[in-house]
């Protein structure tokens, strides 16, 4: 049997852009962060809240923070509030 | 020899693989959506209780309350009815499909191969595999065949002869004759019910009662025409298919994806320099179903935008939210001459050395490390929403 010509099938995932990532977060007791990856936070520029999806059964509840951190890099972290961890993003 | 190689219900038994319990249960094919709610094919277990195949959907659940509806899977029946007449064609057969389920192949150039032609319709039966029931009927004209295949019990072969035609088809139900269904009633009513008993009539006279269509039912209750069968030619079958993370209903979302999707599938290299003639657009369903629209293109072209033009607005039919679309080249044109710019588009220049570039890194790095960005829902609060990257290996 002679397998057919030309058949070429190819299946790609497609991957989400600016995933959340995993964090190392240290915050104060009224939750803005003071540690992120181990480096201390020199400023929180912004604060906001993020709530979405809540009619559907993956809901949405993260408070994101935008801080300078002391080596002078920009990040923004947040807190997922449905899970209760920490997570780096970039994009936000 | 013309032969017919017949799989009734083939749609059902294509959508009954994922679920093969239901098979030995009153199950039918549900209605099409947007369409006369009437069942399709149904399972042995239904006909037994009353249910048959075109019968209304209100009408089958009242007559068998316990009848299961299956939904329709025209992607996945497609893709089976594709293996099959590739495992046919593998065998020596040339085949020309009449529609899913109903194939139909000229014997005299494989009798000599298998030793006769009932040894080559056993090979033709055993090529689609007993999976499926199919059955096989052989005779010197095409409706001969179909209807011979018809009567045939699965995994038989049943040849007519030309002396023996007209007294193997006066007895068949008129059903086997394809004609509207006003026709038909109408020659219900006039107590016609046997294939005979329309091969008996005048033709002259059921012409002027019936029209063309009855014209042409009464030729074909006679045995109709001995037609040659044209091989198909194999489709090309060059497929991207695009797995999302989460299932998609936006329609914007899915033009966007569509679009990378006729761009990596047109750069291609077994594309080579070959126009398209027809392709297919599928999606798997969140919860199970599929979803198949087809275009074929007037002129062969290799324009993107011509492309997308003929199946994008297709997008717009989808039932329900898609969990991976799928495109593929079904037919593709050789090369017939094309006319060359005299000048360089602007840009043309930055777009070779882009490639270039794009090509040195990815042969640096691997497949799959040059990504394009697909922006999907730019509006949404979710950042990981917004946008999503492709593979490309262009």
């Amino acid at each position: 049997m002679v397998a057919h010509p030309g058949s070429a099938r190819v299946v790609r995932a497609a991957g989400r852009l600016n995933e959340p990532r995993a964090a190392v977060v240290e915050a104060r007791v009224d939750g803005t962060p003071t540690r992120v990856n181990r480096l201390p936070v020199e400023l929180v520029r912004e604060e906001w809240r993020v709530v979405d999806r809540w009619w559907t059964e993956e809901p949405v509840s993260r408070r994101y923070f935008e801080v300078v951190l002391q080596s002078g890099e920009n990040a923004v972290v947040f807190r997922d509030e449905e899970r209760s961890c920490w997570f780096t993003q970039r994009g936000a | 020899m013309i032969a017919c190689l017949l799989i009734p219900g083939f749609e059902l038994r294509a959508a009954l693989r994922k679920q093969p319990g239901l098979a030995l249960r009153p199950a039918a094919l549900s209605p099409v959506a947007g369409t006369e709610p009437l069942i399709g094919p149904v399972t042995a277990q239904a006909e037994r209780l009353g249910v048959r195949p075109g019968m209304r959907l209100g009408e089958a659940l009242a007559t068998s309350p316990e009848l299961v509806l299956v939904e329709q899977d025209p992607a996945a029946a497609e893709q089976a009815w594709e293996d099959i007449l590739r495992a046919l064609e593998d065998s020596g057969f040339s085949v020309e499909p009449a529609g899913v389920g109903s194939v139909y192949f000229e014997t005299r150039g494989v009798e000599r191969l298998y030793g006769g032609l009932e040894p080559a319709l056993k090979r033709a039966l055993a090529a689609v595999g007993t999976a499926w029931d199919p059955r096989a009927g052989a005779a010197q004209r095409r409706f001969a065949a179909l209807a011979a295949a018809n009567v045939a019990r699965p995994g038989q072969i049943l040849v007519v002869s030309d002396e023996r035609l007209s007294d193997f088809l006066a007895p068949l139900p008129l059903e086997l004759v394809p004609m509207e269904p006003r026709r038909r009633a109408e020659l219900h009513e006039l107590g016609v019910k046997r294939v005979g008993q329309l091969a008996g009539l005048p033709g002259g006279a059921v012409a002027e009662r019936l029209g063309p269509d009855g014209r042409r039912a009464w030729g074909l209750a006679r045995g109709g025409k001995s037609s040659r069968v044209r091989g198909r030619r194999p489709p090309a079958e060059i497929v991207e298919a695009l797995e999302f993370p989460e299932a998609i209903g936006n329609e914007l979302t899915l033009r966007r994806a569509f679009g990378a999707l006729v761009e990596t599938l047109m750069a291609r290299p077994e594309r080579g320099a070959r126009f398209v003639r027809k392709l297919a657009l599928s999606a798997r369903l969140v919860g199970g179903g599929s979803w198949r629209r087809s275009a074929t293109l007037r002129d062969p072209t290799t324009e993107l935008d011509r492309i997308k033009a003929a199946l994008g607005p297709k997008l717009a039919e989808l039932p329900a939210p898609v969990v991976e679309l799928r495109l593929e080249l079904v037919e593709l044109t050789e090369h017939d001459g094309e006319q060359l710019e005299l000048l360089p588009a602007a840009g043309g220049e930055v777009d070779v050395r882009l490639r270039e570039g794009l090509r040195q890194v990815r042969a640096s790095t691997g497949s799959g490390s040059v990504n394009q960005v697909v922006e999907v829902a730019p509006w949404s609060r979710i950042p990981e929403a917004r946008a999503l990257f492709v593979p490309r290996d262009d």
